[in-house]
């Protein structure tokens, strides 16, 4: 809930000064056909898609981790994460570099492409697929033209699955 | 605006530490040997320094006790006096004495007079001299101002005074640190118009009014840099008479940077700092009384009163507030008294110079390069770019590297505290430290130095037994006590080893029943009795000493090493001693690490866990149970371990004849790891993982690889932990 407030608050702060003026900027990138929005303000950098080093004993989804100028940094493969089928990179191939609590994580996604203004008013809450797709991990749907933007709540999709892991890992 | 002196003052108290240290580190080693003129020079040399330099900085109390002592110290020197065990005991005494007047000018924290007092005297028997009549070294810090005299300065300083960048609010501010200074007047006389000024020059001068218990020769020494071509007029309690020079005009002006009307403001004002509350003024000028001052100010209510009074907080919230004030004061309170500074071995600095040149050099090797490119010569370019990438991160590791210091730093004071607690004890305690050498980061260093000292002393007082009882039961007389510390795992261990009597189970069972710790009857194996000696309160000391007893310590070393991230594990035998092993994480540690290889994947081995490696010949292989594979080497048995197996990884080899095995040794256990290739030998610096993923089974942390890519430093002690769990799965 923390969080939430914070990001609230962030908001609130970025009109004020008049970085935004309703609801605010995403950064929004491809995996297939499917369009993601992440709050701009959360992003560090984009970077090309370099190897990286596999974590022993980690869910797929884990990468590995990445040298970024001397800090250790996770990378999550989002298509996996999604339980879509993984594709060959391409020089499109980028990865997002995300501030999570704290924490600082890259997404492997397919191709960044553009920054969005969503406002409030073309945000609606996620919808109910039931069982079936997991719509925690987004915090609304934005509308940009005709364009459907899954806004990601990265908070949740990356550290709490993470602590999950860590314990099923610790058991196994 | 200010040149602060307090900067030279930073690097005389860190001088003073060292030159301290190293007078107590001779002081111990002339106990013996006591003929090494060598080591009394050395001793004298520092206490030379010392006196000097506190001389300077005019902090007195610590230059005239050291004069004392180095009296002492050059009788010895010119052979007058012999070193005997009371002299050395004495001037060890001293050392200490000098450590607190030292920290108290640093502070201005008390000083106990009556120890000085007396060591002085001490000194001055000792050294045969006559001690000046009952002058009481006057200590360097504001006392109330009871004792104090009066004194009225006016000081016209030279012309040249900014010139030379000398700054008088300065002189001010030091004038306010000796007492307190009041009804200082700024003459401005002598200020010409405006078009003639010279802004160089100090048209101004000053009088004034001290408080101080200070002697004249102390607020002499406040205008030592500025006394040349001043008017300096001090007089002693009487009402002040300068020589002003005749006013030209009538014309009155502040200090240079504000253009105030009043040609006299309160001290408080010029330094600068703290204006006076508004209430004060209106007082002093007399429109409201003092009464009805504090009548409205007792009125007046704290912020938080009034927002909970508006409901705009409750008062949890701003009770939750006024703690986080509270705190963030105190820190920025413990900030100041810890100064931030480091004391690097230059041979790491030169290397760092070294390094920057290549660099730079490198740079202009690119640049030449890039002003006249063709594609012909990409591959001169890709040359340079990686010799570039090579430099920087070379320089990068380097720096890191300047974190680090030798361990020995925070062993280097237990010699003198082992002395001491074996003479109070009356027992015959050898010290053996080892390891000294060992890099750790400087923070850390800092913080492990009380839980070590509560460990010695522990050992020292519970842990050794009294001379006759260790020759009642067939041990030498003279207890040992051992420091060790070493890399292991990706941890950093110190080890405190007492070959005393050991933890007493029955004992510590009894306290802790009686404590209500643990239920009467309650089955408990030594791994868990032992650690109930870390419960605060706990002490089954018979008799509570001035050392120890309390049943306080051991909880703080928990305290203080759980808040490292590290642990603190106990190894004891009745009668044969105990080890405490303080296991603390290295975030920002150097190691000396093995690369090695495992398919495709890179993994770094700490060098200090390997034994040796060994390509097996099948004959040597042995399993047991179908499942657990033994190895003999040299006729011992070792379980080993497949790396590509606990790490599910796609290995070249896995006829372990074909591949490489490391004889790894943690905590005493020994373990063959099977890798496919041994790549080299290079330092490492670890990375947390867990900064921004999570710990990771069987690694004790990241590296950044020659090539840019990271690679994962193995944690043998979580290895063989894994490896023993799937063997139960497997089971």
């Amino acid at each position: 809930m923390a969080a939430a407030t914070l990001e609230t608050a962030t908001k609130e702060l970025n009109q004020q000064i008049g970085l935004t003026t309703d609801g605010s900027q995403y950064l929004t990138f491809q995996l297939g056909e499917e369009l993601y929005g992440v709050d701009i303000l959360r992003v560090q950098e984009i970077k090309g898609y370099t190897t990286v080093t596999k974590i022993p004993n980690t869910p797929p989804h884990i990468k590995g981790v990445l040298n970024l100028r001397g800090t250790i940094v996770p990378i999550v493969e989002l298509r996996t994460k999604f339980g879509m089928p993984t594709i060959d990179y391409t020089m499109f191939t980028v990865i997002v570099v995300v501030v999570v609590q704290d924490r600082i994580m890259g997404l492997v996604v397919d191709s960044v492409s553009d920054v969005l203004n969503i406002s409030k008013k073309d945000i609606q809450a996620p919808p109910e697929f039931g069982a079936k797709v997991d719509v925690s991990v987004l915090t609304g749907i934005g509308k940009s033209g005709d364009k459907l933007v899954a806004l990601l709540n990265i908070d949740r999709l990356l550290t709490e699955s993470e602590m999950q892991e860590a314990a099923s890992v610790a058991d196994a | 605006m200010s040149n602060d002196f307090s900067q030279f003052q930073e690097a005389f108290f860190e001088e003073a530490g060292d030159h301290l240290a190293i007078v107590e580190e001779g002081l111990l080693a002339l106990e013996q040997h006591p003929d090494d003129l060598d080591l009394l020079n050395k001793i004298f040399r520092s206490a030379h320094s010392i006196k000097g330099t506190s001389g300077m900085f005019g902090f007195n109390a610590v230059a005239q006790f050291t004069h004392k002592m180095e009296t002492l110290l050059d009788l010895l020197r010119n052979g007058q006096k012999v070193v005997t065990l009371e002299i050395a005991d004495l001037l060890l005494k001293s050392t200490d004495c000098l450590k607190t007047l030292i920290d108290a000018a640093k502070t201005g924290s008390p000083v106990d007079g009556d120890t000085v007092q007396r060591l002085t005297v001490e000194l001055a028997t000792a050294s045969n001299t006559k001690v000046e009549a009952s002058a009481p070294p006057s200590t360097p810090l504001p006392l109330t101002p009871n004792l104090s005299r009066c004194f009225h300065i006016a000081w016209t300083p030279p012309e040249w005074l900014f010139q030379r960048g000398l700054d008088p609010l300065q002189i001010f501010k030091e004038l306010a640190n000796l007492g307190t200074l009041s009804q200082v007047a700024v003459d401005t006389s002598k200020l010409p118009e405006l078009v003639a000024m010279d802004p160089e020059k100090c048209y101004l001068a000053w009088t004034m009014k001290l408080e101080t218990v200070k002697d004249r020769q102390v607020v002499d020494a406040v205008f030592e840099f500025v006394r040349e071509d001043s008017k300096l007029v001090i007089e002693e309690r009487e009402s002040l008479s300068v020589k002003r020079e005749a006013p030209e005009s009538g014309r009155e002006c502040e200090a240079f940077e504000s253009g105030t009307k009043t040609a006299s403001r309160e001290t408080s004002a010029v330094d600068g700092a703290e204006p006076k509350p508004l209430g004060e003024i209106l007082v002093e000028s007399g429109i409201v009384s003092r009464e009805t001052l504090d009548h409205a100010l007792a009125q007046q209510k704290r912020v938080g009163q009034i927002l909970i009074e508006q409901h705009a907080a409750t008062p949890q919230q701003v009770e939750q507030a006024l703690q986080k004030q509270k705190q963030q004061e105190s820190a920025s309170q413990s900030k100041k008294t810890d100064t931030a500074s480091i004391r690097v071995d230059t041979a790491k600095i030169d290397k760092l110079i070294n390094l920057v040149g290549e660099l730079v050099i490198t740079q202009s090797m690119l640049s030449d390069l890039g002003s006249r490119f063709e594609m012909s010569q990409i591959s001169v370019l890709l040359e340079r770019m990686a010799q570039l990438e090579r430099n920087t991160r070379e320089i990068q590791e380097r720096v890191m590297g300047i974190r680090m210091l030798p361990i020995g730093t925070a062993f280097s004071r237990f010699p003198r505290l082992v002395r001491d607690l074996s003479a109070k004890a009356g027992k015959k305690i050898q010290l053996v430290l080892s390891g000294e050498e060992t890099e750790l980061d400087k923070t850390v260093i800092e913080s492990i130095g009380d839980p070590l000292i509560h460990l010695v002393r522990n050992s020292a007082d519970h842990g050794l037994e009294p001379p006759e009882e260790r020759l009642d039961n067939n041990k030498p007389e003279l207890g040992t006590i051992r420091l060790n510390a070493f890399h292991e795992g990706g941890n950093i261990c110190i080890t405190v080893e007492d070959d005393g009597r050991g933890l007493n189970r029955d004992k510590i069972l009894a306290k802790a029943v009686k404590q209500g710790l643990i239920a009467e009857n309650e089955k408990l194996s030594d791994d868990q009795i032992w650690p109930l000696i870390f419960k605060p309160g706990f002490s089954t000391a018979e008799k509570v000493t001035d050392v120890s007893g309390r049943g306080v310590g051991m909880d703080v070393v928990k305290r203080n090493i759980e808040g490292l991230g590290g642990t603190v594990s106990i190894k004891t035998a009745l009668g044969k001693g105990t080890v405490f092993t303080l296991k603390l994480p290295l975030t920002l540690a150097i190691i000396e690490g093995m690369t090695v290889r495992v398919g495709k994947d890179t993994y770094i081995v700490p060098l200090l866990s390997i034994l040796e490696s060994i390509q097996p010949k099948a004959e040597v292989m042995k399993t047991v149970i179908g499942k657990g594979e033994l190895i003999n080497v040299r006729s011992t048995y070792l379980p080993m371990m497949r790396l590509y197996d606990v790490f599910c990884l796609q290995p070249e080899y896995t006829d372990p004849t074909k591949a490489i095995l490391l004889i790894l040794e943690t905590e005493g256990e020994r373990v063959a790891v099977m890798v496919d290739e041994i790549l080299g030998q290079q330092q490492v610096v670890i990375k947390s993982m867990e900064q921004n993923f999570r710990k990771v089974a069987g690694v004790a942390g990241a590296t950044i690889l020659g090539d840019g890519t990271v690679g994962f430093i193995l944690d043998v002690r979580g290895l063989l932990e894994m490896s023993r769990q799937s063997m139960l799965v497997a089971a």
